[in-house]
């Protein structure tokens, strides 16, 4: 028996590799019950067991127990005529009857776990493996699979930290995206706003100045009339034809269409020059934080670019605007925020009395704005939600879900705090605080 | 002959007031910035042409072109928008089937080109009976041609229109033409993204040569600006998004051999059809010969 296993492999001690159980086992060939105490002792001696704790009793491949390196210290060795007392006994007699048996194909963690339930200070114990049938395959090391236990719960946490840095990045890029599209709406609704405007321009123009040489011919026509007045009848006929002729072309009734033309067109042009000046504060997005930034100038052109938003439904907007100091913030965030709380505010009125109203205050270091509608209001099982990235309640394709949740990050960012209370069927209400000195007071 | 009516609808007045002025000494104008308002006048009277704008309060110039063409068919519908965004460029091919899609700030020579033809298109057709619609066996012997390097294209379509419809397979333009040269086809599905054929140029081309058949294009590209090309020059029929769904296709397919059959009884239809000349359409010689032969077989179909 004992030349049989010096041909066998050593007991795994080195570190043991993250893996299943099977891994760790260490196939010792086992005592049997015929055994004394005293060859036990000697094959703890042997070096291919060395890191063992403990060694099984086998008997027909039947675990019958373990009998342990403390033991045989404790009681035989330790003890004065121990070994006299014991060498020549079998085994068994002090052979543990219970020991911690584990299933070969159980997983590490539930390994862990049994030995967690079994585990005594110090550990005197290793643990029998045995297959499916209960027959006895191996001995398992605890510390080796503590070891593993180990490893794999460094690598869960590298797993971890490494999923939390992918989702960190996907949400970076998300509000990267999101920016994107908001971009990409500011444009389509800004190419709408200002194309209106410069479709009836550029029409009406043209139009004037293809009437202009048919209204100048039309002037000298009368003038001739007039010269023709005191001269030959054959030059008073001709001069009153050719007035004919250029009244025939250019009614002087045309004046008054072409003037209410050129009214539309200055009107337009205005437009026009009001939207590149709200596109002139909405660009400052590199420009970061500012100080001293005029909340009401910013709603003003939020308003502005939102401007279709609010004649889809004809909304009424109502300012109530307090005292409030310049603060310190992005102010092309802080306008996406405006942007995207009136964005919902025009989607959520679904009738023709619309009413948005955005009042300011100041109260406590803080500037308050509040943005009401009195839209179709929020379900109380809905509210707690409406920040969540992704969440909406808007048909698949006309909603992100992300403009609240873009809102709280900018508001955060900028050391304040959004709210909204609602009342479904009555209306809804926004309130972002921003911090006058910025965040923490600090330059950003 | 009384003045055509036109019919002009915007949010914004002053559009109107300029649009009114710009069309008045050759139209009956009516102008309204009520969608609602629009559907009343083309229900009360022949409207020939209508011009409206995409973005309105209470609905989108596609929706209410869509309208209109349930209620008044023959009226010409233009869509004149001061944005193009692609999903009412594609809404516009497929739901509006319009003749044109026109952009703010518009170029006054173009678009009373437009209008003028469409009021003449329009004017034609008041003028005739409404014929009946065609007898269903004239769908069911159609030819089918696709224009695809994927395969799998024609394995959907052969799957989804009966055994009795013949399918034409061509991997490149140059094919393509030439089996539209040999034999009359009633529509042809395209993929756009095609190598460095000029497909959109070929459409084009084809649809000047022959106006019966009806192109449905699809691509995974997603391109506002070369799908208005494709209404004003090509007048393709229907739009689809790659990869294609099967109802879509199935409903496109559908769509397209009934109005074919549809324009093959009443040839006069056809004229709906009618396109912008194309911009730059570059093609080798032996391909314009395919299109030479294309437009004789249409010509001679019509004459007998
Ligand atoms: N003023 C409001 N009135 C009623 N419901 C609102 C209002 N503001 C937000 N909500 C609700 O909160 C949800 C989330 O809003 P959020 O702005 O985050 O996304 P969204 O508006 O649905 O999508 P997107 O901003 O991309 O258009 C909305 O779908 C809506 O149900
Ligand atoms: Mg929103």
């Amino acid at each position: 028996m004992n030349a049989s296993m010096s041909s066998l492999p050593p007991v795994a001690l080195a570190p043991a590799p993250p893996g299943d159980l099977a891994a760790l086992i260490a196939p010792v060939p086992p005592l049997t019950p015929a055994c004394t105490v005293q060859q036990a002792g000697e094959r703890f001696l042997e070096p291919a067991v060395a890191g063992l704790l403990s060694l099984p009793i086998v008997e027909r491949g039947r675990v019958l127990g373990c009998v342990t390196r403390h033991e045989l210290m404790m009681r035989v060795y330790m003890q004065p005529y121990g070994r006299e007392l014991h060498a020549r006994r079998p085994v068994t007699a002090l052979m543990n009857a219970a020991p911690l048996v584990i299933a070969v194909d159980s997983a590490i963690e539930a390994a862990g776990q049994l030995i967690g339930a079994r585990i005594q200070s110090p550990i005197t114990e290793d643990f029998v493996v045995t297959d499916a049938a209960g027959d006895y395959v191996g001995m398992g090391v605890v510390l080796d699979v503590l070891r593993a236990l180990e490893a794999r719960v460094g690598e869960h946490t590298r797993e971890l930290e490494s999923a939390y840095r992918r989702l960190k990045a996907s949400q970076n890029q998300l509000i990267q995206s999101e920016k994107l599209a908001s971009l990409g709406q500011l444009v389509a609704g800004l190419a709408h706003e200002i194309n209106t405007p410069l479709g009836y321009v550029q029409n009406n123009v043209e139009m004037v100045r293809n009437h202009l040489p048919a209204a100048a011919e039309t002037l000298a026509a009368y003038a001739g009339v007039l010269d023709a007045a005191g001269g030959d009848d054959a030059t008073a006929a001709q001069s009153a034809q050719r007035l004919d002729d250029a009244l025939a072309a250019f009614d002087p009734a045309l004046c008054g269409d072409l003037a209410s033309l050129l009214d539309d067109t200055l009107h337009g042009v205005h437009q026009i020059a009001d939207l590149v000046a709200s596109l002139k504060d909405y660009s400052r997005i590199d420009q970061a934080r500012s100080e001293n930034v005029d909340l009401h100038g910013l709603i003003e052109s939020a308003l502005r670019i939102g401007g279709h938003l609010l004649r889809r439904r004809d909304v009424q907007v109502r300012r109530q605007f307090g005292e409030i100091a310049p603060v310190t913030c992005a102010p092309a965030q802080i306008n996406q925020v405006l942007l995207n709380l009136i964005g919902n505010a025009a989607q959520a009125i679904e009738h023709d009395r619309g009413i948005i109203a955005i009042r300011t205050q100041a109260s406590g270091g803080y500037a308050m704005i509040a943005v009401q509608d009195n839209g179709k209001g929020i379900p109380p099982d809905v509210l707690p939600r409406i920040f969540e990235p992704f969440f909406t309640t808007k048909p698949v394709g006309q909603g992100t879900g992300l403009g609240l949740s873009i809102c709280q990050q900018i508001v955060q960012a900028h050391g304040g705090r959004i709210a909204a209370t609602s009342t479904p069927g009555v209306g809804t209400r926004f309130v972002v605080a921003l911090p006058v000195a910025g965040r923490s007071g600090a330059r950003a | 002959m009384s003045k055509p009516c036109l019919l002009l609808v915007d949010d914004e007045e002053r559009i109107l007031r300029s649009l009114a002025m710009l069309f008045r000494a050759h139209y009956d104008v009516v102008a309204t910035t009520d969608g609602v308002e629009a559907l009343k006048v083309v229900r009360s009277r022949p409207v020939h042409v209508v011009v409206s704008d995409q973005r309105m309060p209470a609905i989108t110039g596609v929706d209410l072109l869509r309208q209109i063409r349930d209620h008044s068919p023959r009226t010409m519908r233009i869509l004149l928008t001061g944005y193009a965004d692609l999903a009412a460029v594609e809404a516009s091919v497929n739901d509006g089937e319009i003749f044109r899609f026109l952009e703010k700030p518009w170029d006054a020579l173009k678009l009373q080109d437009a209008v003028a033809q469409a009021a003449d298109i329009a004017h034609a057709e008041f003028a005739e009976p409404i014929r009946v619609a065609p007898p269903p066996e004239a769908i069911v012997a159609a030819r089918v041609l696709v224009l695809d390097e994927d395969p799998s294209t024609a394995m959907l379509v052969r799957g989804l229109l009966p055994p009795s419809c013949a399918i034409t397979i061509a991997t490149t333009v140059e094919a393509a033409l030439a089996r539209l040269g040999e034999a009359e086809h009633a529509v042809i599905l395209a993929e756009l993204k095609h190598g460095s054929d000029d497909v959109i140029g070929a459409l084009k081309l084809l649809k000047q040569a022959n106006p019966h058949t009806l192109a449905i294009a699809c691509s995974s590209l997603r391109d506002g600006r070369l799908l208005i090309d494709l209404i004003n020059q090509g007048q393709v029929f229907r739009f689809l998004p790659k990869p294609l769904g099967r109802e879509l296709l199935r409903r496109a397919l559908t769509a397209a051999l009934d109005r074919h059959a549809q324009l093959a009884h009443d040839p006069q239809r056809a004229r709906r059809h009618a396109v912008e000349a194309p911009r730059e359409v570059s093609l080798p010689s032996r391909v314009m010969d395919y299109f030479r032969r294309i437009r004789e077989n249409a010509r001679q179909k019509a004459a007998s």
